[in-house]
């Protein structure tokens, strides 16, 4: 294409190229909040997902339900099976709830971490792309939803809020590569390990708990909830299972593989816990909290070093 | 009214992709599929093949806009891809014969190539991590082998439509 080279043309090819880097690496950046315009592009299609989202998911739903009518003769089995075990199980839990507001009216401690308000929302779009977890919700801040929020299901976390517009949010998914991303995590047990959820193993599709304290025992089997200490997710929502145990990268601490909880594949309705207690900034948001306290031990321990 | 289809049509694409979306990634025998629906550049590639190379790169920059505030907060990446993608299709085709399952064919071609594309962009942005031959894989080869089929469904309704708004604006001039 000869004219292609006229000098207009060109010049204004390489101002494109050059506002096209710079319009990508603003928007790579780690940004707070939309700016306007993204804000009233981002409501006005998220009003008219929404309505395209209706029939769609009553559309799964109808699947869904097909689907679990051709399980019920096993899940009937199965359910039979445990029905002996629930009546016992149910006085006990009634037995340790009395117990507990017992406990509490003796300390004078009514607020706890694990309350919350559930905001429940609709999903109504998933990044078509796929190269981010990312799912799109109906409600948003003008729902009182915030960002660093937890996401769940009835089955479990499934991830947290990263950004909100006045009628959307948007969910990043445990799911994901990012390394800012984690969630305050502990195993249940007689001693209760906590831990970070970092990151997941893509070849075995399960997620990855980092800085366990080596001494203490975890196992295969047991189950890993929220802390809560993380300053905005409630405590004891469930996050999965352990399915391995093995010592971390340096050996200093252990680390586990966590077979996810909740289901990912076909998400509808999803509920947004918003804490009751007070909310602080700490590990739960993407602020780059550990990476600079990483850096101070490093220092710490090559200034021991040079003392020796 | 075949005027306003046609738009109508790609922005009922836009909003039914990302329902499409919720099915994947599926998992067959412990492996995970991802399936990525671009009905809406096929759409557009069929514009760009039947109708006109202009108007269908002026739509791939609307949706591309769309496309990268509403789902992937990084402004400039489907509003380059889409247009360029669009005019693509529209100079292949006059030096090829404009059969469906040529045409059929090259958009198949071109998803997958913006599919690799992006591959490349994420990979160094470090938004993914995993191999080419994992993406081949995983993503590219469900994702090719799900939009053919799309293709195959509804392509020559597509032709049709678009070919009925040609009809008509040649009546129009005429």
């Amino acid at each position: 294409m000869p004219h292609f080279f006229f000098n207009k043309k060109l010049i204004l090819l390489l101002v494109g190229m050059v506002f096209l880097v710079a319009l990508i690496s603003f928007s790579l950046r780690e940004r707070t909040n939309a700016t306007l315009p993204e804000q009233i592009i981002k409501d006005t299609v998220g009003v008219a997902q929404s309505i395209v989202a209706k029939p769609a998911n009553y559309i799964t739903g109808v699947f869904n339900s097909i689907d679990s009518l051709l399980n019920t003769y096993e899940e009937n089995k199965r359910l039979k099976a445990r029905l002996d075990e629930f009546a016992a199980v149910q006085a006990e839990a009634s037995d340790l709830k009395s117990d507990i507001k017992k406990f509490q009216e003796l300390t004078d401690k009514s607020e706890s971490l694990k309350a919350y308000d559930p905001i429940h929302a609709t999903v109504i779009a998933r990044n078509p792309d796929q190269w981010e977890q990312k799912i799109i919700l109906d409600k948003g801040s003008s729902h009182g939803v915030e960002k660093n929020m937890a996401v769940m299901t009835a089955k479990g976390l499934v991830g947290k809020v990263v950004s909100v517009t006045p009628f959307t949010s948007e969910v990043e998914l445990l799911y994901t590569d990012k390394s800012n991303y984690r969630v305050s995590a502990m195993v249940q047990g007689d001693n209760q390990a906590y831990g970070l959820i970092e990151g997941y193993d893509k070849e075995r599709n399960e997620l990855i708990m980092k800085r366990i304290d080596s001494s203490l025992t975890i196992k295969k089997g047991q189950q890993v909830v929220s802390s809560g200490l993380g300053g905005i997710f409630p405590k004891n929502v469930p996050i999965g299972e352990i399915t391995e145990v093995s010592t971390d990268d340096f050996g200093l601490t252990k680390m586990a593989y966590v077979k996810p909880a909740a289901d990912f594949s076909i998400l509808d309705y999803v509920v947004i816990a918003k804490r009751s207690a007070t909310v602080i900034d700490g590990f739960d948001s993407n602020k780059s909290v550990d990476n600079t306290s990483n850096k101070d031990l490093t220092h710490s321990q090559k200034g021991k070093e040079e003392a020796e | 009214m075949v005027r306003f289809l046609i738009p109508s049509v790609a922005v009922l694409l836009f909003l039914v992709e990302p329902e499409f979306a919720m099915f994947s990634p599926i998992e067959v025998k412990g492996q995970i599929f991802y399936l990525v629906p671009r009905f809406l550049i096929l759409y557009l590639i069929f514009i760009s093949i039947y109708y006109s190379r202009q108007r269908a790169v002026m739509y791939g920059l609307f949706f591309g806009v769309l496309y990268d505030v509403f789902y992937i907060d990084i402004i400039g990446l489907y509003s380059v891809l889409f247009p360029l993608i669009c005019f693509i299709a529209g100079s292949i085709v006059k030096v090829i014969h404009q059969h469906l399952v040529v045409t059929t064919t090259i958009s198949v071609v071109l998803v997958a190539i913006l599919e690799f594309i992006l591959y490349q962009f994420f990979y160094l942005i470090d938004f993914t991590t995993i191999p080419l031959s994992e993406f081949l894989r995983s993503r590219l080869l469900p994702t090719i082998i799900a939009n053919a089929l799309f293709l195959m469904i509804l392509g020559w309704a597509f032709k049709y439509l678009i070919n009925a708004r040609v009809l008509q604006r040649a009546r129009e001039v005429s």
